[in-house]
């Protein structure tokens, strides 16, 4: 107080300041001030002791305090006492002008935004409005940043910032006790989720959903309608009654989706009648699950578990001890499978099985296991082996004697020399429908000549990462092959992996335009799907040729050209051209494509602008 | 498809169809709406009664069910062109019975593309 009366009580001569002028405006006079605070310290002085407590004196004095806040700028401290007050009531003429300014706070608090608001806000419901005007009231006589207070709290002295938060009644906080105060209201901050995404949402939505393949015009199939209600209340399901397999089979790829494929939701497709048991999630599904399924299927025949981490030995001998003739079975990430139990089953179960595919379950099923394979498994016609770090290409050769074998699937962390796949080849190569060689860069030219002489029935051919395979070699294996069209070809990344002169390509290695003709001419009729996907040395040439205007394929469905570098806005349009049927195209890396038009319902993957990776058709074309 | 139902020979039945459910409920519904169910479709195109009537009998379809068909009827209709459609609400209860019903008339994968080829 003193050091205000001392602000004040100085004199100021001369003309008007800015400052002056500045206040006049926001209808502070320096004569009032001054005026006021001569009356205190005549009231000091005379030290009467009249107590006058009414609210509204009260409120004016708050009010009086944030002028004089203002004015001053200078340190606040918390007036204790007002003398003012005791003097208003015995001047009646200065009371009368207090009352005044008083009126006039009130009205301005009246007239301000932040009261309106409150009044109207849901947590307010005191229609009190002198409440409200007082707690306002007191808000601006608060500190302004920078500036030094007690905190209410603790009564610690700091500084006050833009962040420092209210106490709980009113005043403000230092920093560790606003900490305190925010941690004890963390849950009502948490604002609360958003339902949908709103616009962009809905667009990321589509966007995601083209390039995941599911996307159509138009509304959804009841039938995905009723999956997915049924998927988000399988809680209350107890019995999926009786559904034809091919709607279960949906409804448990929807649950895996989600994640809900327990113990309990299990139960549902365990019907006894049941010939195939589909588990696309099975990580949450403990032994005993599985030894439910061997109970309560009897006739169960296809086996198909996706990450099944508990599938192991006593699941397996489980499995063996049950009269359970299992034609398929498809496992996935089993790890805890031993070498033995391996063995075990084939000799056990192996004469009955058609089909066989193993995924991520490293180590145990190996090289000894294969030979059992070819020596029990009389009947088995599918083989499929990936990611596994102990089959060699000793096992994979046995894999391929079995008599009886049409489809073979490899994707080998171990390597495999190219006379080994040859060897295989000469066994069962006349009558394999699928061979699917995944990330084979050892793979030469002899194994596509051994294809080209031993294959008469393949329909899905995949060789993919060949780094040492020549164009030449894919054109002796596609010119006059005597294998019927293939529907399914992939051919991805065979090309040539030179870091220094990486467009130069001297020896053809890879696919290149040669052989992307010859391809084309030999299956270009049957072909569903194709996948050049990083054949960078084809030629744009040899892209107008293959899409040239007379030529149609009507089977192409689905096309991966993506990094094939010459490929231009001329060479897709000529695509869309020649495949009628064409449903997605993936061009990605196809730095040469910028605008094309793509014709209503197909879709244009990958192209790189700003719109995003995808153009979903919209002309008539 | 007005005009196929000329060539067969049956066009005086007209645009709209009735369906009916086993409790003996009748809907009227647009012919072309129908069209997205292979097995409706079929039952009015072959030489059944039900192509000459232009009258459909689910004996094995509740009424509760047939109207949430019927519902799915239009609004698949309504949308068949448009891109980013708002979900239809199912009801929980009859979801079940509901998903048989789709699957009796073959309402499942991609609707628009029959659709489309015609």
């Amino acid at each position: 107080m003193s050091r205000q009366n001392r602000a004040n009580g100085r004199r100021i001569m001369g003309p008007q300041s800015a400052l002056t002028d500045f206040l006049a405006s926001h209808n502070i006079s320096a004569l009032q001030i001054r005026n006021e605070a001569e009356q205190r310290r005549r009231a000091a002085a005379q030290d009467s002791q009249d107590n006058e407590d009414d609210q509204e004196n009260e409120e004016a004095n708050l009010g009086g305090d944030a002028s004089i806040t203002l004015d001053t700028s200078a340190t606040v401290e918390t007036v204790a006492e007002s003398p003012a007050r005791t003097l208003r009531t015995r001047r009646g003429a200065q009371a009368e002008a207090q009352r005044k300014k008083e009126q006039q706070v009130i009205e301005k608090i009246k007239a301000s935004k932040k009261f309106k608001k409150r009044k109207r806000g849901p947590n307010e419901n005191s229609d009190d409005e002198d409440e409200i005007i007082q707690a306002l009231a007191r808000e601006r006589a608060a500190p302004l940043p920078g500036q030094m207070e007690n905190c209410t709290q603790c009564g610690k002295r700091f500084t006050v910032t833009a962040y420092s938060r209210n106490g709980p009644d009113g005043g403000l906080l230092c920093t560790p006790c606003g900490k305190e105060l925010d941690k004890d209201n963390i849950a009502p901050k948490k604002k609360p989720k958003r339902a949908s995404g709103g616009a962009v949402g809905r667009r990321r939505q589509v966007q995601s959903k083209i390039l995941d393949g599911t996307y159509s015009l138009g509304g959804k199939s009841l039938m995905t309608l009723c999956i997915e209600t049924l998927a988000k209340n399988i809680d209350l399901a107890e019995d999926l009654g009786d559904l034809p397999t091919s709607v279960i089979d949906k409804i448990a790829r929807k649950l895996s989706k989600h994640r809900l494929m327990d113990s309990r939701t299990l139960s549902l497709f365990l019907q006894p009648t049941a010939e195939e048991v589909y588990i696309y999630d099975a990580s949450k599904l403990n032994a005993d699950d599985f030894n439910r399924i061997f109970q309560s299927v009897p006739c169960l025949k296809k086996l198909k578990v996706r990450n099944g981490i508990h599938f192991k030995d006593e699941v397996v001998d489980y499995l063996i001890s049950r009269n359970l003739e299992l034609t398929d079975l498809y496992l996935s990430g089993s790890n805890l499978i031993s070498e033995a139990k391996w063995i075990e089953l084939i000799e056990k179960k192996g004469h009955v099985l058609k089909s066989l595919r193993v995924y991520w379950t490293d180590k145990h099923f190996t090289d000894k296991v294969a030979g059992r394979i070819r020596d029990v498994c009389k009947s088995l016609e599918r083989v499929k082996v990936c990611h596994n770090q102990h089959l060699t290409q000793v096992g994979v050769v046995d894999l391929a004697s079995v008599k009886s074998l049409r489809h073979l699937s490899l994707d080998m962390r171990e390597p495999v020399r190219p006379d080994m796949y040859i060897e295989a080849l000469d066994g069962r190569g006349a009558y394999l429908q699928t061979l699917s060689l995944t990330r084979v860069p050892e793979l030469d030219n002899s194994v596509l000549d051994a294809i080209h002489h031993k294959c008469r029935s393949l329909k899905k051919l995949r060789i993919t990462d060949s780094e040492v395979a020549t164009d030449a070699g894919f054109v002796r294996l596609f010119k006059d092959w005597e294998n019927p069209g293939l529907t399914f070809l992939d051919l991805q990344k065979c090309r040539q992996l030179e870091s220094h002169r990486p467009r130069e390509n001297p020896d053809k290695i890879g696919l290149c335009s040669n052989g992307f003709r010859a391809l084309m001419a030999h299956s270009g009729k049957t072909l569903k799907y194709l996948n050049v996907h990083g054949c960078r040395h084809i030629e744009a040439s040899a892209f107008e040729d293959v899409f040239s205007a007379e030529k149609v394929y009507e089977e192409i469905t689905k096309m991966e050209i993506s990094f094939c570098e010459e490929v231009t806005d001329f060479v897709v349009g000529s695509i869309f051209r020649s495949c009628p049927n064409l449903r997605e195209l993936n061009v990605f890396g196809c730095m040469k494509v910028k605008d094309v038009r793509v014709p209503r319902g197909k879709i244009l993957v990958g192209v790189p602008n700003a719109r995003g990776m995808v153009i979903d058709g919209d002309d008539d074309a | 498809m007005a005009n196929d139902a000329a060539i067969n020979g049956y066009s005086e039945e007209g645009k709209y169809i009735t369906l009916i459910s086993s409790d003996g409920f009748e809907y009227v519904v647009l012919r072309e709406a129908t069209e997205i169910s292979p097995t409706i479709k079929s039952m009015l195109r072959n030489p059944f009664s039900e192509s000459r009537t232009g009258r459909c009998d689910f004996p094995e379809i509740r009424s509760v069910v047939l109207e949430k068909v019927v519902e799915y009827f239009h609004y698949w209709y309504k949308n068949r062109d448009k891109d980013d459609v708002p979900d239809m609400n199912i009801p929980v209860e009859i979801c079940l019975e509901l998903l048989m019903a789709a699957d009796y008339l073959g309402l499942d994968a991609k609707p628009t593309q029959p659709a489309i080829r015609d």
